[in-house]
């Protein structure tokens, strides 16, 4: 029966052992700091590409280094903070994060907090700078009593082991800093949390654009509409603008519910849905009838566009569906000084040039277009339009954030944690007091600070405070020391600073 | 009103002389002197041989002190001018590149001064000193009419989150100057191991010191404005080309952090990190110029 089993209780325990080995490599994988540099470069670049894609430097790319047209037009092409490759860094990193920066820690710093250390070795303190000798005429014990004393007054935890005559000190401070370390790192994962939750359960329309009189669904199952009453706008000598409001009505299923002045900075809120001042523009109010004299539209058209032949000109276009043609409206040049030439259509102030485009035009045949001013109507193509006055639009968005409030928390966390791990630094005091042969106690104290000037700084100026207890006195080291606190044979369980 | 803004500015130009003068001082102290001995010799045969030899010595304390007192009187006409713009404008005063350039210069000095004083060196200073008159100089080359006093653009009309959000950014962006004057004198000193400039460890410690302060101060900038974008512009992160090379500047100073505490980086590798940390800020500072973006209106 044994011999039988043999074979699979051996299988199974290879089949284990290669388990653990994954999941050890895997474990490793995401401690490694090399890795985790490696994902932190790799995700700040992935963040560059996505941002210069957005700027002029890909164009300048493209004109000036011969063969790389190819891929700037790629680049150009590529969504990269919505790409799957960026998702999945950030997954990466975010475990990265959690295994790594906090779970692989935790037994380390614990034991550091709750059960550190006691004992040292002789050779760790001879080898020290720098590092202080004690002497004192009373008993080890009244030395240890006496130091413990003075620690303690500088805030220390102070713990002692008798190992033979000598008895060894550990003493700590801030040693709750370093888990400062764990709301940093959660805080991390929590805002990218909050940035999917928003993803995933909110909405945003950024091209809001309602014009005065008008009103627009904000859709997403909320039920909301929002009518812009008036826009009002203030303007600066320089032409700078010093202010603009949107007064605006919130409707639920049509009926007024919330009503307000929106600017910049001060959105209005009703049930979920925020709505965002972000900019505004010119508008036109038009009727357009059919050849029977049947109106197909009547409305105001933001003029959101620019003429593709002067950018100044604002423009309007929309589809007029009833006649199978497009309607295109472009206003006065709005800045007449810059780059007069391009000009062409010379549209004055309180006129607006009309096109209408009928989609079975033959292609290279020009549409029939005109200058109407306001109050005045125009027929083109058996399709007459009414220039019934200028108005104003207002550009806003609507948004529902509900990743928001734990944003703000991990933010918080992030800070805080920080704040913990870099202004409550681990400090760590480690010695042998023992009998001296001539009576009396003698014995060696020494930071754990190894390459930390501050932490090696912290020590001696404590040993200078220590000085004045007159119980022991207290020198500085002087002797033929191994390189500062270089090379030590200590193993402590977790790192000398704390870290982030 | 008007009285205030000109009065910014001259406290803003004497502060500049003086920044001018400190880093002269600075620099005198730092590099030490060169002393030149000539010898005339005669030969057996009655020939005459000039020897020259060229030795380096420690900078003069007295300019250092001269140093210190010129920066200490730099820093405080730079508050009195940032003071004097806060009273002209009633709000923080960073509104746009001049206004934020004058605080920044006022950051810089203060936190220098703070490490100068913490680590009782002075040699940095040939470093910090000449990175804020550079700051100087980049905004006498602005064009006047950012010095007058404006109205805020719609978009910054929030001053306690615009106070709040751009002081942490002046601050942040002030140490890691400190911290990239530490780096470049480490780096000095690895090769050329002068004895009168501050030990590596001493200027390693300075560095990481800096970069303690400014990367919970930078991580407070991203966290303030995603907040205030939140408000202003209906979305807390947008991709926007300046928070994105702020967020990039947080990502390196992260990767110093954790390959100096956990890989247990110190020295060269450590200090080139932190200068490229430090031209990431630069990028940053000035990223509005190169991109545009929502924060375009913070630029010329």
């Amino acid at each position: 029966m044994d011999e039988q089993l043999a074979p699979a209780a051996k299988r199974a325990a290879r089949e284990r052992n290669a388990f653990d080995m994954v999941v050890d490599r895997v474990w490793r994988f995401f401690c490694s700091t090399r890795v985790a540099v490696a994902e932190i470069a790799w995700v700040a670049l992935l963040v560059l590409i996505g941002t210069l894609r957005q700027s002029s430097v890909p164009h300048w790319i493209g004109d000036n280094i011969p063969g790389t047209k190819g891929i700037v037009i790629r680049w150009l092409d590529w969504d990269v903070f919505h790409s799957f490759i960026f998702m999945i860094s950030l997954a990466v990193l975010s475990v990265g994060i959690f295994i790594g920066g906090m779970l692989n820690r935790m037994p380390g710093m614990w034991q550091t907090i709750r059960n550190p250390t006691i004992r040292t070795t002789r050779g760790f303190l001879n080898g020290v700078t720098p590092a202080a000798t004690v002497a004192a005429g009373t008993t080890p014990d009244g030395v240890i009593e006496a130091i413990t004393a003075a620690l303690k007054k500088k805030r220390y935890r102070v713990f002692t082991e008798k190992v033979g005559d000598a008895t060894h000190l550990y003493a700590d401070k801030n040693s709750l800093g370093q888990l400062g370390t764990y709301p940093f790192h959660l805080a991390m994962i929590i805002i990218l949390a909050g940035g999917i939750v928003t993803a995933q359960w909110g909405f945003r329309e950024l091209q809001f654009i309602v014009p005065e009189g008008g009103r627009l669904d904000v859709g997403h199952g909320t039920g909301l509409s929002v009518e812009l009453v008036q826009f009002v706008d203030t303007y600066a000598q320089t032409g700078v603008p010093e202010d603009y409001r949107s007064d605006i009505v919130i409707l639920k299923d049509g009926e007024p519910v919330k009503s307000g002045s929106i600017t910049v900075n001060h959105p209005l809120s009703y049930e979920n849905a925020t709505v965002y001042q972000s900019s505004f523009g010119q508008a036109v109010q038009v009727r357009v009838t059919d050849a029977n004299g049947n109106v197909i539209l009547e409305d105001a058209l933001p003029m959101m566009y620019q003429s593709l032949l002067n950018p100044d000109a604002p423009a309007a276009r929309i589809d007029l569906l009833p006649v199978n043609a497009s309607l295109v409206i472009i206003g006065p040049d709005s800045n007449p000084f810059n780059q007069p030439e391009l000009d062409t259509l010379n549209v004055r102030s309180g006129e607006m040039w009309v096109q209408v485009r009928s989609n079975d035009l033959p292609a290279g045949t020009m549409p029939p277009a005109a200058i109407v001013a306001q109050g005045h109507a125009v027929t083109l193509d058996g399709v007459t339009v009414e220039f019934i006055r200028e108005k104003r639009f207002s550009l806003m968005q609507v948004a529902y954030n509900p990743g928001i409030p734990i944003f703000i928390f991990g933010g918080i966390m992030l800070v805080a944690g920080l704040a913990a791990v870099f202004y409550f630094p681990l400090r760590r005091i480690r010695g042998i007091i023992e009998p001296a042969p001539d009576g009396g106690a003698t014995g060696l104290i020494a930071p754990l600070a190894k390459r930390d000037w501050s932490g090696q700084q912290d020590f001696e100026h404590l040993m200078e405070q220590l000085k004045a207890e007159p119980a022991f006195t207290i020198e500085p080291k002087i002797g033929k020391d191994a390189e500062a606190n270089s090379a030590t044979p200590e193993t402590d369980v977790s790192n000398d600073e704390g870290t982030a | 009103m008007e009285g205030l803004v000109k009065l910014s500015f001259y406290c803003f130009t004497a502060a500049s002389v003086a920044m001018f003068a400190a880093s002269l001082a600075y620099i005198f102290h730092a590099v030490g002197r060169v002393r030149v001995e000539r010898q005339v010799l005669a030969t057996s045969t009655g020939e005459t041989v000039t020897s020259t030899h060229a030795s380096f010595d420690r900078g003069s304390e007295s300019a250092g002190r001269w140093a210190t007192m010129l920066t200490a009187f730099a820093a405080v006409l730079s508050f009195f001018s940032v003071v004097a713009r806060i009273g002209a404008t009633k709000r923080g005063p960073y509104s746009n590149m001049y206004e934020f350039s004058l605080a920044f210069v006022f950051a810089i000095l203060v936190m220098y001064l703070i490490f100068e004083r913490k680590y009782a060196t002075r040699q940095l200073g040939a470093i910090v000193l000449p990175i804020a008159s550079g700051m100087a100089i980049y905004i006498w080359s602005l064009p006047n009419s950012l010095r007058e006093s404006t109205e805020l653009i719609p978009a910054l009309q929030n001053n306690l989150m615009m106070t709040a959000h751009v002081s942490a950014a002046i601050f942040a962006y002030a140490t890691f100057a400190v911290s990239f004057a530490a780096a470049v004198l480490y780096l000095v000193q690895d090769r050329k191991n002068l004895s009168w400039l501050p030990k590596k460890e001493m200027l390693d410690d300075i560095g990481y010191r800096a970069v303690t302060i400014g990367f919970p101060l930078l991580a407070l900038v991203l966290i303030l404005g995603s907040v205030w974008a939140h408000d202003a512009w209906g979305s807390y992160w947008s991709w926007d080309p300046k928070e994105t090379a702020a967020l990039v500047t947080w990502l390196i100073y992260g990767i110093y952090l954790h390959t100096r505490t956990l890989r247990g980086w110190r020295g060269s590798p450590s200090a080139i990190v932190l200068l490229i940390g430090f031209a990431a800020v630069i990028f940053t500072y000035y990223g509005n110029y190169f991109f545009g973006g929502l924060h375009a209106y913070g630029g010329v």
